[in-house]
Formats: C-alpha cells, sequence, structure tokens
C-alpha cells in the first residue's frame, strides 16, 4: 500500500465532506441555533445578568458572526477526525466488504458506520439545542454518549467477526447484532436533563442536525469511494528488477 | 527486507503507521470539537483557558450541530 497516498487520501475526503457538513449546517441548523441562544437572552434580560441594549445586540452579533464561522472550521476538524477512522476502518476491510467498485464498498461501509456509531446512538441520546443541557451534568452526559457509541461500534465489530469464525450467514451477525443492541439500548441511563425548551424548536433542531450529519457520511462514502478508485493507494508499488 | 516488512505491515496490507497516525488524528479533532472545556490551550495558557473557553465556543456550534453533549 501507498502510505502516504492513503492518508493524503483520507485526510482530504475528510476534510472535504466536513466542510461540506459545515457549510449545510449553517443553512439548516444554524437558525435552530440562533432561536435558542435568543431564549437564552431573554433569559439573561429577565434575570438581569445582561440588559437589552444596542451594544448588547452589537457585541452579540459579532460574536455569532464568529462561531458561525468556527461552526465551518470545526466541521472540518471534525470531518478529518471521523474521516481517519473510516479510512482505517475501510483500508482494513475493503477486501470482504461487498460491492464491485470502491464507491459501492465506501458507500456500504459508510451505511454501516453511519447507523452503528452515529444513527442508534442518536436515537439514544439525540442532539440537544443550546438551553437544554444542564452544566451540571456534562460530563456525566459525555461519557453516556462515548460509552454507547462505543458499545455499538464495538457490538457490530465483535458480531461481524463472530460471524466470520463461526462461518454462519451475515444474518446472523446482524441479528445478534439487533438483539445485542437493542438491550444495551434499554440497559442504559437516560440523558438526566429535563428539556424546559419549547419542544418545536427541539424537534426542527433534531431533524435538521440528523439531515446534516447524515449528508456528511453520505459526502464521506462518495468522496472517499471516488478518491480511493482513481488514486488506488491499495496498490503496492512494483519495484525496477 | 521482507522481515521487517511483514513487522510494519497489517495482514491486510496496511500500514501500521498509517492506522497510527490516523488513529491520533481521530481522537485529537474527536476531542477538540466535541469535548474541549478549554484543556488543549490550558497546555499553552495555563488555568485561565479554563475561564476563556476559546476552543468550546469556536466550536460550539458544531458540538451541539453534530449532537456532542453541550449546554
Ligand atoms: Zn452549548
Amino acid at each position: 500500500m501507498k502510505t502516504f497516498l492513503f492518508i493524503l487520501i483520507v485526510i482530504a475526503s475528510g476534510a472535504a465532506a466536513g466542510l461540506i457538513h459545515g457549510g449545510l449546517n449553517l443553512i439548516f441548523v444554524e437558525p435552530s441555533l440562533d432561536q435558542a441562544i435568543g431564549i437564552e437572552n431573554q433569559h439573561m434580560f429577565a434575570s438581569g445578568e445582561e440588559k437589552d441594549t444596542p451594544e448588547f445586540w452589537i457585541k452579540y452579533d459579532g460574536y455569532r458572526t464568529w462561531q458561525k464561522s468556527g461552526q465551518v472550521l470545526a466541521g472540518g476538524i471534525l470531518g478529518v477526525s471521523i474521516g481517519a477512522l473510516f479510512g482505517i476502518v475501510f483500508a482494513l476491510s475493503r477486501n470482504s466488504l461487498p460491492g464491485k467498485t470502491d464507491i459501492k464498498k465506501a458507500l456500504v461501509l459508510a451505511g454501516i458506520m453511519w447507523l452503528t456509531i452515529y444513527f442508534i446512538p442518536f436515537l439514544k441520546y439525540p442532539a440537544n439545542p443550546p438551553t437544554v443541557g444542564d452544566p451540571e451534568t456534562i460530563v456525566l452526559r459525555g461519557i453516556l454518549y462515548l460509552v454507547f457509541i462505543a458499545i455499538s461500534g464495538f457490538g457490530a465489530f465483535g458480531f461481524y467477526k463472530l460471524s466470520q469464525k463461526l462461518k454462519t450467514k451475515k444474518l446472523v451477525a446482524i441479528v445478534g447484532y439487533a438483539a445485542f443492541i437493542g438491550i444495551a439500548f434499554v440497559v442504559m441511563p437516560e440523558n438526566p436533563d429535563k428539556i424546559t425548551a419549547p419542544m418545536d424548536l427541539v424537534n426542527n433542531f433534531r431533524i435538521m442536525s440528523a439531515f446534516t450529519v447524515s449528508l456528511y457520511w453520505l459526502s464521506l462514502g462518495v468522496i472517499l469511494g471516488s478518491l480511493w478508485h482513481h488514486y488506488k493507494p491499495h496498490k503496492e508499488i512494483i519495484p525496477f528488477n | 527486507m521482507s522481515q521487517s516488512r511483514q513487522i510494519n505491515v497489517s495482514k491486510n496490507g496496511v500500514p501500521v503507521t498509517a492506522i497510527v497516525a490516523l488513529a491520533i488524528v481521530f481522537v485529537a479533532g474527536l476531542f477538540v470539537v466535541g469535548f474541549d472545556q478549554g484543556h488543549i490551550f490550558s497546555l499553552v495558557y495555563g488555568e485561565e483557558a479554563f475561564q476563556d473557553l476559546y476552543i468550546h465556543e469556536l466550536t460550539h456550534d458544531m458540538r451541539h450541530a453534530a449532537g456532542f453533549p453541550c449546554h
């Protein structure tokens, strides 16, 4: 395998998909974030922590513009990060992934990873807009979320390996994983925070959030698959001799 | 030569160095966007970083949008 080319392709596809994700969030998710932070501002005015003055709004607008640029930057960083994991798993599993082309293989893997380390954890611990989370429980919530993602991801991997070892059909692995994650879903504690924000806002935010994250995974699969197909980093460099 | 190649390449032919490098990228990026509460800049700026939360604030919108726990 051409190591440098492999790393380059993985980083480039992660960055590209991540920038797409950040850009989409500006359109689809930011309106909900602005609304939620607007509610927080009203709370601050009510409690006297801030005053509803033109100066406040100038400062606030500047701050939010800066934060929205961070949305895109963070999209790139997160995109590269998740893309790196995707690249590792793709390189290791490419030979056993179904599909004739690298694009199909990458899309299959993106679908599996989207489901097991994003969507199922999202159903258990759905995304929340600002104002919902209690700062006192942030560490607990972070641990619960990560642990559930790890349980789901390693669970899927474990059942796949087990079915390979026992030479059973893939369906057996899928049923095994489904039962396993079903139990984990019920056993893991709930998000401890009570939602006080309007449910409309929260639901709209969740739908948009899941929509753009899903498009990130789709982009990642398409871009990495295409680059892989084009540059073929798995091919050995043939020495002259 | 063939022996050292075996040590550095996993059985699927993927170089271990590449896997390790990408794993570091994965963990670092995930931490910066999903979980940093001033830790990274505190390495340079000390305690003050936990007050300023610069990285947290900058990556804040994506943190919510991507489903990480926040405020
Ligand atoms: Zn927040």
